[in-house]
């Protein structure tokens, strides 16, 4: 067992404490930080805080009400002018981003007029049209006139109660198990093209001869696999605590997407129980490119058709959204490499039955260990090919081993 | 029992048969030669020797009995094909590996300093493998072998892309290894080295046994009936001897099939000859291997 950790010590350091490492622990919460951050850039710069004016002729705001304001944005201030002569000067000083001129028949026309010489941001207009109908309702109760105001608010509920979706759109909890199995595909991706780099690479330096010698073939998987999950666990611990750190501080800031945290355990749960043979079966396969291949170059593009199989439900994610059930999204969420995405995809607005998900993980299951076999014997005809590639039909011949 | 015991050993792959039916043993604290041209099938039976591969049929007894995984520990190893790490520094390479033969970091960081010096590759320890030259990696191979101090080493062409100092270094360490007991089998096709080092050999050829024996004996088997001569002056006409020729210095006298090298020597002795040697004419290695082999296709 001693040479089990060895060999594991040894994968681990020789990767981790690689320079393009720190590339890879970095590259998902950089991405995942850089699509955040541009939308709120994007969306801040959209926004134009700068008071608005406007003429009231028709005299809707004589008693003015404050219109309604979300928590994730500033308040704009609406202030009244007597003429346009005011507002004009008030504008040309930049003093407002634009003034509205409500006429004395707006009641029969219905007409307002805007004046500017830039067009007012999204949040000024948006935030205007509330001002507007709430005090255009000012004669009835606030509360109604604010629930008025704010026009329909939908819950999407599934049948079973378990997922609920606010009006507003999915919160960061709701979302939360498809970053988990992102997160975990990412994970099975790239700890597998570790393993895959370790075994090839005894066969590239050749020295998978002097290794079996001293170590029995078992030993030496054994210990390059629990080296590849110690480097996976680093990359998913340093992940979460980066996720962990970024929603804490985004919650500080206020930041509404960040406030509902409320996540469905069983969900995560699924994600759990299908990752983890999903992770073996991808695992084995790339041990068995690792001993059939000739250098870790030809290996990677043997790998990138995983990569491709577990791509395959976002392509067509669209037709899990219009039905969750349909008989593509049930075949995809029991099938090995598509399983994880599809039930992830399926599980943020559909309950997907617990049949399905025992059938998913008893696939995944038996898939790992058919794996397992076929890179078992991978290994015991490839080991010693230096330089020459294994034909998978080699696999299931008999007399091709040293065995 | 000898640490090294084949019966009867073969293995096919396929079609092909590369071992038909080989045996040998291997007594403690010699060097044995396993030789054969390309292709005999020596590689096979050393991986089978070393349970990569698993025989047809026959049996092994490695260290008294079938391989293990704790006998491994006790085995110096270097294949034919030579592999170690090429991205790493030497000193981790050989630390990393030294330490799959279950030897403590700390234990063999002192030998191996003792090896890297005396196979001056101290000052490159931490350069890349990459960046060392062939002899250079050949010789970290050789310290690889023998770094977690094995009792039987099993060496493939050790004398591979080395210089005459290096060559003559490998083969002190040998002998050293021989004197204190240590069992080594090399497989070479360096005749001379073999000469001066093997105490038996196997000589196989197309998966079979064709020459086994003790070296001095299998050389004076294959002797042909003459002596070599070297005297003080030239010599007379001696009567018995159908031919002579000069070899490498020396006279070579073939003798007629009645006379005997004992007649010949009396005779020289008798009329006062001084002679500086007197020996049997025993073929070089290199010619009995040709022609065994020749002999055998």
């Amino acid at each position: 067992m001693k040479k089990v950790w060895r060999v594991a010590l040894y994968e681990y350091k020789r990767n981790v404490f690689k320079k393009s490492f720190l590339l890879t622990l970095l590259s998902i919460p950089l991405m995942v930080a850089f699509g955040v951050g541009s939308g709120f850039v994007m969306t801040s710069l959209q926004d134009n805080d700068l008071p608005v004016g406007y003429i009231d002729r028709a005299q809707i705001f004589d008693k003015a009400i404050p219109a309604p304001v979300s928590e994730s944005e500033e308040p704009v201030d609406f202030i009244p002018f007597q003429s346009e002569d005011e507002a004009r000067a008030a504008l040309d000083g930049k003093e407002i981003q634009a003034y509205y001129i409500i006429p004395a028949d707006y009641f029969e026309t219905r007409i307002i007029e805007i004046v500017y010489t830039k067009k007012p941001a999204e949040n000024a207009n948006r935030q205007w049209w509330d001002f507007l109908q709430i005090n255009l309702l000012s004669d009835q109760p606030t509360e109604i006139a604010y629930r008025t105001a704010a026009g329909t608010d939908i819950t999407v509920r599934s049948q079973d109660g378990k997922r609920t979706i606010a009006d507003s759109g999915p919160t960061f909890g709701n979302m939360m198990p498809l970053f988990i199995s992102l997160a975990f595909l990412a994970l099975i991706l790239m700890s597998s093209g570790f393993l895959m780099g370790a075994v090839a690479e005894e066969k590239e330096n050749r020295t998978m001869e002097i290794v079996v010698t001293s170590i029995s073939p078992l030993e030496l998987i054994a210990g390059k696999l629990l080296g590849v999950v110690a480097i996976g666990l680093t990359l998913l611990v340093t992940w979460t605590l980066i996720v962990v750190l970024g929603v804490f501080a985004a919650r500080l800031m206020g930041i509404g997407w960040f406030q509902e945290l409320g996540m469905d355990w069983g969900v995560v749960l699924t994600t759990v129980a299908i990752a983890t043979p999903a992770y073996v079966l991808v695992a084995a396969l790339m041990i068995a490119i690792g001993t059939m291949v000739t250098t870790t170059q030809e290996g990677q593009s043997f790998s990138s058709i995983f990569v491709i199989f577990h791509m395959v439900p976002m392509y067509i994610a669209i037709g899990f959204v219009n039905n969750p059930a349909n008989s593509l999204a049930v075949t995809l969420s029991l099938l090995p490499f598509t399983s994880l995405m599809t039930v992830a995809m399926r599980n943020l607005f559909y309950s997907v039955p617990t049949w399905q998900v025992v059938v998913s993980v008893v696939v995944q299951t038996v898939s790992a260990l058919g794996a397992i076999w076929l890179a078992s014997r991978a290994f015991r005809l490839g080991m010693l090919r230096y330089g020459q590639r294994l034909q998978w039909r080699n696999l299931f011949q008999a007399g091709q081993s040293g065995e | 029992m000898h640490p090294i015991e084949v019966t009867n050993i073969a293995k096919s792959f396929g079609d092909v048969h590369a071992v038909v039916d080989v045996s040998f043993e291997v007594k403690r604290g010699e060097i044995f030669g396993l030789l054969g041209p390309n292709g005999a099938g020596k590689t096979t039976a050393i991986r089978i020797l070393l349970d990569i591969f698993k025989p047809d049929r026959g049996e092994v007894s490695i260290l008294g009995g079938p391989m293990s995984e704790e006998k491994k520990d006790l085995i110096g190893y270097m294949p034919e094909e030579r592999g170690l790490y090429q991205d790493i520094p030497l000193e981790r390479c050989l630390l990393y590996l030294a330490s799959l033969k279950g030897v403590p970091d700390q234990e063999v960081r002192l030998t191996l300093g003792e090896y890297l010096e005396r196979f001056d590759l101290a000052e490159h320890k931490s350069k890349k493998v990459k960046e060392l030259s062939k002899g250079m990696q050949q010789k970290a191979q050789i310290i690889n072998t023998l770094l977690h101090q094995p009792e039987l080493v099993i060496i493939d062409e050790p004398f591979t892309a080395l210089d005459p100092l290096n060559l003559e270094l490998v083969k002190d360490v040998m002998e050293e290894l021989r004197a204190r007991g240590v069992t080594i089998i090399m497989s070479t096709h360096q005749m001379q080295q073999v000469e001066e080092l093997c105490d038996r050999i196997l000589l196989i050829n197309d998966g079979k046994n064709l020459l086994y024996g003790e070296l001095d004996e299998i050389r004076r088997r294959f002797s042909g009936h003459a002596v070599l001569v070297r005297a003080e002056g030239e010599l007379p006409e001696l009567a018995g001897v159908k031919e002579s020729s000069t070899h490498n210095g020396d006279l070579k006298l073939t003798l007629m099939e009645n006379t005997s090298p004992k007649d010949i020597l009396k005779t020289l002795m008798s009329r006062e000859i001084n002679l500086e040697k007197f020996e049997i004419a025993v073929p070089a290695l290199n010619e009995i291997f040709i022609r065994v082999v020749e002999e055998g296709d």
